[in-house]
Formats: C-alpha cells, sequence, structure tokens
C-alpha cells in the first residue's frame, strides 16, 4: 500500500511532465524540468487560499473527498503490473462508483461558486461522464465475459481467452481507453489544459476558484485518474509470463509512450469545436459496442 | 399476530380519535397513535424475519368469499416491517409540515383520519392472502391515498393530478381484477396457496395472468408506460404523503409482482427477459425526464420511477437466474431488488422531507428560482445532500449496496451460455451505469440549484431560519439509516435473505461468497472513512487559517449577480440537446420587438412524450365519443326516472330470456 502511494505520488505528475515536455518539444522549446508538475504541486500546498464569498462549506471540503475517492479507488486498478491491491469480482462497480463519488463532489463544489463559468464546466463535466461511463462498463463487461473472471484480471488474459480475435480486441479496447483517457484527463481535442481560462470551459474551468491546496489536490486527483486509465492499458497490453522487471520496464514504457502520445496530439491539433466533441466522446462508445460484438462472436459465432 | 391486528386496528380508529383533541394537539395525539401501532406491527414481522417462522390468522366469511387467511410470511414481514418504521418517520414530519395549514385555519381531521387509513390497509395489502379482500384492501389504500393527494383541495391543478390518479389507480384494479377472478375461477377458491397449482398447470395460462398481474402492479409501481400518475400525483401531494407515497406506497405494486413470482414457481425465459427489458427502459425514461424537469418534487417522481425500473432490474435478473436455474443470479438479483426497497424507501422519503421543507420556507417548487439555501438552511441541506448522494447509488451510502448486489447478479449472469442473454445482460449492465450517471446529472442540478450559489429570487433570500426539530428529527433519522446500511450492510443483508428464498422454490446454492463481499464492504467503507478523516486533518493543517475571502472571479468583473449564475434548464442543456426527439419541448416565447422592447420573455418546460402522443389523443377522443351522450343529462328530473323505468324493463326482459 505504502508502495502505492509512492508510485501514485510520483508516476502521474511524471507523465503530466512528459507531456509537457513532448509539447516544448515539437514547439521547439526546451521546457520546464520533467518534474515540474510535482514541484507546482508541492508549492501550492503550501500557498493560502483566495475563496470566494459565495461559497459554503461544501467547496471547502470537496477537493478532500475527490482525492481520497481517487486514492481509494487506485486500491481497485492493477498498478504495476501486479494484480490489483484489493482484487475482487465486480471490484469494477467499486472502482467506478467511488470515482463518481469524487465527481459528484467536485460538480457540486464548481456550482458553489454561483459563477456562470464553473456551472458551464460542471454541466458538461457531467454530460460528458454520462456517455463515459457506460461505454467503459460495457468495455469491461464483455471483456470480463470472454474469461468467466470478474476482476480486472481478466484484462490481462485477453490473448489467452479470446484466441483468435484476442489482437483485435485488445487494438479496440485501447482505443477506448485512450479516448476515455483525453476525456477525463481533460486534454486536446476534447478540453484545453494548458489555458487555465474560461475559454476551455469544462474540467479546466471547473476548478477557476480554487486555491492552494485545493487546486494541488483537484490537479493531482485528476493526473492520478489519468495515470489509473493509462495502467489498465498497460494491464492489457503487457504480455504475461515476462520477468518481474522486465515487466515494470515495459509498464514504465507504455506509461512514456501514452504521455508522449498525448503531447504529439496536444501539438499536431487543436481543440475540437463543441458539438464535434459529442461526436468524438461518442466515438468512445461505438468502439465499445465493437468490442462487445467481437466477444459476441467469439463467444456464439462457431 | 394478534399484536399486528392491534396495530391495524390503532390505525383504523386513531384518525378520529385525533379530531377530539384541539388543533395543537391533534397531530401529537396521531403520532403517539400510530408510533405505538408501528410497535405492534413491528416487532412480530421482525420476529418473522430473524426466526423464518410464519404467522397466520384466518378470518371466516364463509357466505361471502370464504375463508380470509392473513398471513405473515418473510416477504409480507419485510414489507410490514418498511411500512411500520417509514408510517411512524411520514407523522412526525408531518406535526411541522402541517403547522402552517393549521395556523391558517384549515381543517384538517379527514386527512388526520385517511392518512393512518392508508398505513392500515397497506400493512392489509401486503399480509391479505385472500384474492378478495386483498382488492377490497387494494381498493381502500388507492382511495385514502387519494383523499390524502387532494389535500389542498381549493386549488384546481391539485384536484386534476387527483383525479388522474384515481383514474389510474381503476385502470390498474381493472387488470388485478380480470387476472384474479381467472385464476379463482380455475381453482375454485379466492386463496393465494390455490392459485398456485393453478399458474403451475399450465405455462400459457401463467405467462398471461403474469402480464395482466403486471400491468395492473406496475400502473402502481409506476413502471413505463403506465407511469403517468406519478409525476403529476406527487407534486399535488403534501409532501409527507408524496413522500409515504413514493417511498412506500408504490412498492405495494412491487409486492403485489414479488408475490406472484413467489406462486408461479419457476417463470418462463420470455417473461424474465420481458421485465428486465420493461425495468431498463423504466429506468432511463424515468432519470431521463427528472433531469428535464425543475419542479423539485416532479423531479423525485420520476425519480421514483427510475428507482422502480432499478427494483425491477433486480427481479428480472432473479427471474432469469430462476428460468435457467442458476440460483446463486436468482439470489442476487432478488437479494439486489429487495435491498432496493428498502433502500429507495429510505432516501426517497428523505429526498421528498428535504423538498417539502424547502416548500415550507420558500412557497415554491420552482428550483429555477431557489439558490443559497444551505446558508440559511444548513441541516436541511446536508441532509438534502446525504439523500441526493444515496440515491445515486454513491459509496459509502446504502443506495450503492444494493446497485452493487444487482452489478453482480448481473456478472453472475453473464455466465450462463446463451446468445441473448450475454448481450441483454451487458447492455443492462451497461444501462444501469447510464442510469447511474444519469441520476449524477440529475441530483448534481438539483442539489447544487437549491442549495448552492447565490439566492435566484426574494422567496429564497428571504428563508431566515432552518426548519424546526420535528422536520429536522425523522430527516436526520433517515440519513443516519442511509449511512449506516452502507456502512454495516451485513445485517440488512442477513434479513433480506429470508425473504428472497420465499421467492425461489427449494433450491440450494452456497450463500457464504456473497455474505463475505457483502461484509467486506463495511471494511472498504470504513477504510474510505479513514482516508478520508486523514486527508481532512491533512488539509486542515495546511490551511491554518491562511485564507482570504473574495468575490467570485468573473475575469475581472466584480459585480456578478444571482441572474448570472448558471440555471437548471442550462445546467441540463448540454445533455438534453443529444436526446431531442425524446420529449417534447413546449416553448412560451415573446420576443423583445421595436427600439424600446415593452416586455419580453422566455418560458419553456418539457412535457412527457406519452402523455403528449399517446394520452392526449386518446383523451382528445374521448370527448368526441362522450359529448355524444351529452344530450342525456337535461336536469329534468322526469326524464331521469324515465332512464330508470327504461333500464328496469331491459332488466326484467333480460333476465326472462335468460
Amino acid at each position: 500500500m505504502i508502495i502505492n502511494l509512492v508510485i501514485l505520488l510520483i508516476i502521474p505528475f511524471l507523465m503530466a511532465g512528459i507531456i509537457k515536455k513532448t509539447k516544448a518539444f515539437w514547439g521547439g522549446r526546451k521546457g520546464a524540468p520533467i518534474l515540474q508538475p510535482l514541484y507546482d504541486f508541492i508549492k501550492l500546498l503550501k500557498k493560502d487560499f483566495v475563496i470566494s464569498k459565495t461559497t459554503s462549506s461544501i467547496f471547502k471540503i470537496a477537493p478532500v473527498v475527490q482525492i481520497a475517492s481517487v486514492l481509494f479507488a487506485s486500491m481497485f486498478v492493477p498498478l504495476a503490473c501486479g494484480s490489483a491491491l484489493i482484487n475482487v469480482s465486480a471490484g469494477l462497480v467499486i472502482f467506478a462508483y467511488t470515482l463518481s463519488l469524487g465527481k459528484f463532489v467536485s460538480l457540486i463544489s464548481a456550482m458553489d461558486t454561483g459563477s456562470s463559468f464553473e456551472g458551464m464546466g460542471a454541466s458538461r463535466e457531467a454530460c460528458f461522464t454520462t456517455i463515459v461511463e457506460p461505454a467503459f462498463f460495457m468495455l469491461i463487461a464483455s471483456i470480463m465475459v470472454l474469461s468467466g473472471n470478474f476482476t480486472f484480471d481478466s484484462l490481462q488474459n485477453i490473448l489467452v481467452s479470446a484466441g483468435n480475435y484476442g489482437v483485435l480486441i485488445q487494438i479496440f479496447a485501447v482505443v477506448v481507453l485512450f479516448i476515455m483517457i483525453l476525456i477525463e484527463g481533460s486534454r486536446v481535442p476534447v478540453d484545453d489544459p494548458a489555458t487555465h481560462l474560461e475559454l476551455t470551459m469544462i474540467h479546466e474551468v471547473m476548478i477557476l476558484d480554487n486555491s492552494g491546496s485545493d487546486l494541488a489536490f483537484f490537479t493531482w486527483a485528476n493526473s492520478i485518474k489519468m495515470f489509473l486509465l493509462s495502467s489498465l492499458i498497460a494491464y492489457i497490453v503487457i504480455p504475461q509470463g515476462l520477468t518481474e522487471w522486465m515487466s515494470i520496464a515495459a509498464y514504465l514504457l507504455v506509461m512514456f509512450i501514452i504521455s508522449v502520445v498525448i503531447g504529439t496530439i496536444e501539438s499536431a491539433m487543436a481543440r475540437f469545436r463543441m458539438s464535434h466533441v459529442f461526436e468524438f466522446v461518442f466515438l468512445m462508445s461505438s468502439f465499445a459496442l465493437v468490442v462487445l460484438a467481437l466477444v459476441t462472436a467469439r463467444m456464439f459465432g462457431g | 399476530m394478534n399484536s399486528f391486528f392491534i396495530g391495524i386496528i390503532i390505525l383504523l380508529l386513531c384518525g378520529f380519535i385525533a379530531g377530539i383533541f384541539s388543533d395543537k394537539l391533534k397531530i401529537i395525539a396521531l403520532s403517539i397513535f400510530t408510533g405505538l401501532a408501528s410497535v405492534f406491527c413491528f416487532v412480530p414481522a421482525i420476529k418473522v424475519l430473524l426466526n423464518g417462522e410464519v404467522l397466520i390468522k384466518t378470518f371466516d366469511f364463509n357466505e361471502l368469499f370464504g375463508t380470509v387467511n392473513f398471513v405473515i410470511d418473510p416477504l409480507s414481514a419485510f414489507f410490514v416491517a418498511i411500512i411500520s418504521v417509514m408510517s411512524l418517520v411520514t407523522v412526525i414530519y408531518a406535526n411541522g409540515y402541517l403547522r402552517p395549514y393549521i395556523e391558517k385555519g384549515k381543517n384538517i381531521n379527514a386527512h388526520l383520519i385517511f392518512l393512518p387509513m392508508l398505513f392500515a390497509s397497506m400493512q392489509a395489502v401486503v399480509t391479505c392472502q385472500n384474492a378478495f379482500m386483498f382488492l377490497i384492501c387494494w381498493e381502500i389504500m388507492s382511495l385514502s391515498s387519494f383523499f390524502l393527494v387532494i389535500f389542498e383541495n381549493e386549488k384546481k391543478d391539485v384536484l386534476r393530478a387527483g383525479i388522474k390518479y384515481l383514474v389510474f389507480m381503476h385502470i390498474s384494479v381493472i387488470f388485478i381484477m380480470i387476472a384474479f377472478a381467472l385464476l379463482s375461477v380455475k381453482a375454485g377458491s379466492f386463496d393465494f396457496n390455490a392459485f398456485k397449482s393453478v399458474l403451475g398447470e399450465n405455462v400459457h395460462f401463467a405467462n398471461s395472468v403474469f402480464a395482466l398481474l403486471f400491468i395492473g402492479f406496475g400502473t402502481k409501481a409506476g413502471f413505463v408506460p403506465f407511469h403517468n400518475w406519478l409525476p403529476d400525483g406527487h407534486p399535488a401531494a403534501p409532501s409527507h404523503v408524496s413522500a409515504v407515497m413514493s417511498g412506500v406506497m408504490i412498492k405495494t405494486g412491487i409486492y403485489g409482482i414479488l408475490r406472484l413470482i413467489s406462486l408461479m414457481g419457476t417463470p418462463a425465459k420470455g417473461i424474465a427477459f420481458a421485465v428486465l427489458v420493461i425495468s431498463l427502459v423504466t429506468a432511463l425514461y424515468g432519470v431521463l425526464y427528472a433531469i428535464t424537469q425543475n419542479d423539485i418534487k416532479r423531479l423525485l417522481a420520476y425519480s421514483s420511477i427510475e428507482n422502480i425500473g432499478i427494483i425491477g432490474m433486480g427481479i428480472g435478473v432473479g427471474m432469469l437466474g430462476l428460468a435457467y436455474n442458476h440460483p446463486v443470479v436468482a439470489m442476487l438479483g432478488f437479494a439486489g431488488s429487495m435491498f432496493h426497497i428498502l433502500n429507495h424507501s429510505i432516501f426517497k422519503e428523505l429526498l421528498f422531507m428535504g423538498a417539502g421543507s424547502v416548500y415550507t420556507k420558500t412557497h415554491t417548487r420552482n428550483i429555477e428560482i431557489l439558490g443559497g439555501l444551505i446558508k440559511s438552511m444548513p441541516k436541511t441541506g446536508l441532509l438534502f445532500l446525504t439523500g441526493a448522494v444515496a440515491i445515486c447509488g454513491l459509496p459509502p451510502f446504502n443506495g450503492f449496496i444494493s446497485e452493487f448486489l444487482i452489478y453482480l447478479g448481473m456478472f453472475k449472469g453473464l455466465l450462463i451460455h446463451n446468445f441473448s442473454s450475454v448481450i441483454l445482460i451487458l447492455f443492462a449492465i451497461a444501462g444501469l451505469a447510464l442510469v447511474g450517471t444519469m441520476a449524477l446529472l440529475c441530483f448534481t442540478k438539483a442539489f447544487s440549484i437549491i442549495f448552492l450559489g447565490m439566492p435566484r429570487s426574494a422567496s429564497a433570500q428571504k428563508v431566515t431560519r432552518d426548519c424546526e426539530f420535528s422536520m429536522i428529527l425523522p430527516m436526520g433519522f433517515l440519513a443516519v439509516m442511509a449511512l449506516l446500511i452502507g456502512v454495516l450492510p451485513i445485517f440488512a443483508f442477513v434479513l433480506i435473505l429470508s425473504p428472497v428464498s420465499v421467492l425461489m422454490p427449494v433450491v440450494q446454492y452456497n450463500i457464504l461468497p456473497t455474505l463475505s463481499i457483502v461484509s467486506v464492504i463495511t471494511l472498504y467503507a470504513l477504510a474510505f472513512l479513514v482516508f478520508l478523516a486523514v486527508l481532512i486533518i491533512v488539509k486542515v493543517k495546511l490551511t491554518n487559517g491562511k485564507i482570504d475571502m473574495h468575490e467570485t472571479w468573473g475575469c475581472g468583473y466584480n459585480r456578478a449577480n444571482n441572474h448570472m449564475q448558471y440555471t437548471a434548464s442550462s445546467y441540463a442543456s448540454p445533455f438534453l440537446s443529444m436526446l431531442n426527439p425524446l420529449f417534447k419541448k413546449v416553448f412560451d416565447v415573446e420576443k423583445p420587438r421595436k427600439l424600446f422592447p415593452h416586455s419580453a420573455h422566455f418560458n419553456f418546460h418539457v412535457e412527457d412524450i406519452e402523455e403528449a402522443y399517446v394520452i392526449e389523443p386518446i383523451l382528445k377522443s374521448d370527448e368526441w365519443f362522450l359529448s355524444k351522450f351529452e344530450g342525456l343529462q337535461s336536469g329534468n328530473i322526469q326524464s331521469y326516472i324515465k332512464y330508470g323505468l327504461i333500464f328496469l324493463v331491459i332488466v326484467i326482459i333480460g333476465s326472462l330470456l335468460i
């Protein structure tokens, strides 16, 4: 558990750092040190607060609940190629619903400020969640059917349990999860984390009024969420049967690749218009349906 | 069993007795009597749940409809226990809620008679095992709740809603009557036990009876497409009545369905599929319309439809397990649905009471003109928030446990190697996830628009203090229950196992894995709470009083006012814009005209698609048809006597011919 906490404290920030470095590279700049997000985090923890007069105690407690729920949810996901810390049947449900608790409080804390910007961000965030989560459930549940094992371990055995369809299912599963990272981690082309202004209007705008450790908690929670989903990708991609060191190296490599890809996407393209964002989000559901089709084809298709 | 009847008799009489007391003492007297009756009913029920024995009391009505058995078996006991507790909680709340009406000089005597009568009839409905007597109790229940709904009968729309409710209930009772008539003719007796063998004989007969009864009971429960009375009935009723109707009374419909399943034995596969699909549609439909509503009680009514859908999904999964002979799936499904019945009665009562408290203080149900109430009503706000989190099924509250059990049942159901069941269950899993997230959207909207931000109107502004103790107390009790069951689900789960066993014919399964999962949730919940506590301490240390208060950030604009806040409609709009064809939007717009516009307004609400495209056309055509007979009502007494004479002649001739 201590190791998990250390991983959660470092790798999410490293990933954020690598993304920024990649963007700097494509932009022809030198960029900040890779650990800069971690330094920012520590600095923010020490800062004073500026809090809106409109807010109530909800606003103060929300960041804590958000980070607690994200940290708690992380115990149900396999990190660093081992099984999850708590590896139970239907752990998926506990994972997703605990994250939802965090989302609930972050939404109401945004609404607590009475700001129209933050209201707008909250409403869009809530809207995206309604599309993302069913697709996520459908994807993971479909994969679970194959192996008949309802823990996250089933993600690792796709090649074994799905036979010929294995590679295809892996590819689509990775695509779905990657789109989910872009949405939940509020990255381009869904959202733009670089402009800390109302223009982005989704996740980033929800935390306009947070400061000090509140802001630190929110940004940390967000990078952990991204990291957890990346871990699921790593769990799907990395083949079984590697030695321990090999698999940890492969895990770090996958994390690195995901960060670089996100950074590259952010350098290469602009944010979608809001109406196109919805189409992009629905892409995730369609790919999840493809996985479902592949799974049933494998199970019942002769 | 005798104590149960003492309880019912107290309930039937206490309304009349309460009328004797002075205005101030009336409801207090009623609360005491109801409390007494609740204890009398609750004790035998809890005994049955713990020991599993069955209590029977037989009355003999030879000439009329044979012997009437009142039976408390575990399934009935479960409902009796819920009804007992919730009726007491409701009456205590009514103390505070009715006070302003009494002070205004409204006569509430009739209300005080029908409220305990509703409780008594519900208790009788869930214990009576004779079809004829059941229908009588069912009718008393419908009628007494009708009189409760039209409490504010001087308002026209309240009366309209009440009559709509009455009509729906009578359409539903027709279906139940037909089904019971079919059954009793075949069985030669009105007793439920006699129905059992009849239902086992012929599959097609059993299926058609199930369909009839599902429509009948489903109308009470609020399954789509028979749900239409709920969103009108609940807002019209006073809040404690809507709380008890939504929290408990609609569950009698679910009880009917469960009782039927217990009589049917193994259901047909098609029926199980149908129940699952209808329930999924119900849940999605309910929560979608809940998002569209800006009237808090209509929103809660639609959310009841959603939760009935979730309960139905559990039942569907359970039936699927029975049909495919998968006892663990069946157990998980039924247990999940039973658990959700309990949970829903807790948090929906809590939320309706919260809505009622807000209404008492602000005199409006329109959430668009509320806001910032958490500062003037902190306790109500916190309790409403508890209910909102619980109803979204979020840990560590009780809603999570029941949804988790249903998910678990569905996951286990995926192991049934059958193409259609795998596909259906996968969609049901995604559907339940969708329902959960939509509920999240719905209740973040409801809570934050009512309680957070700045007051959006004078009526929200002028609230100065929180509700009185008699309104806070029952809500507090329910909120504590929601958290306790969420943290310690194992106790409730053990109580639920014996009613579940009634639904399942003798099958053996290993209960231990499920028990261990349910009990380990306690550990997780505690771990989470510890996490939270540690982090709060960290945060307090970090804060250390270094707080600056300023205006909300408005891009440098410091004069933001309450009209610039996000509204409920705009909060829901991105989501709803994706689903435009699924509802009818009604706009009322007056655009600003000319150089110096005098007035302009914009108003819009969402109409139920079923109401707009099915019910209204039917009513219109009915009106046309019935208007042909208007001439019969001449107001002339001679012609009425003439009608009577014609009728008599027809009867005499008819009986001679036969």
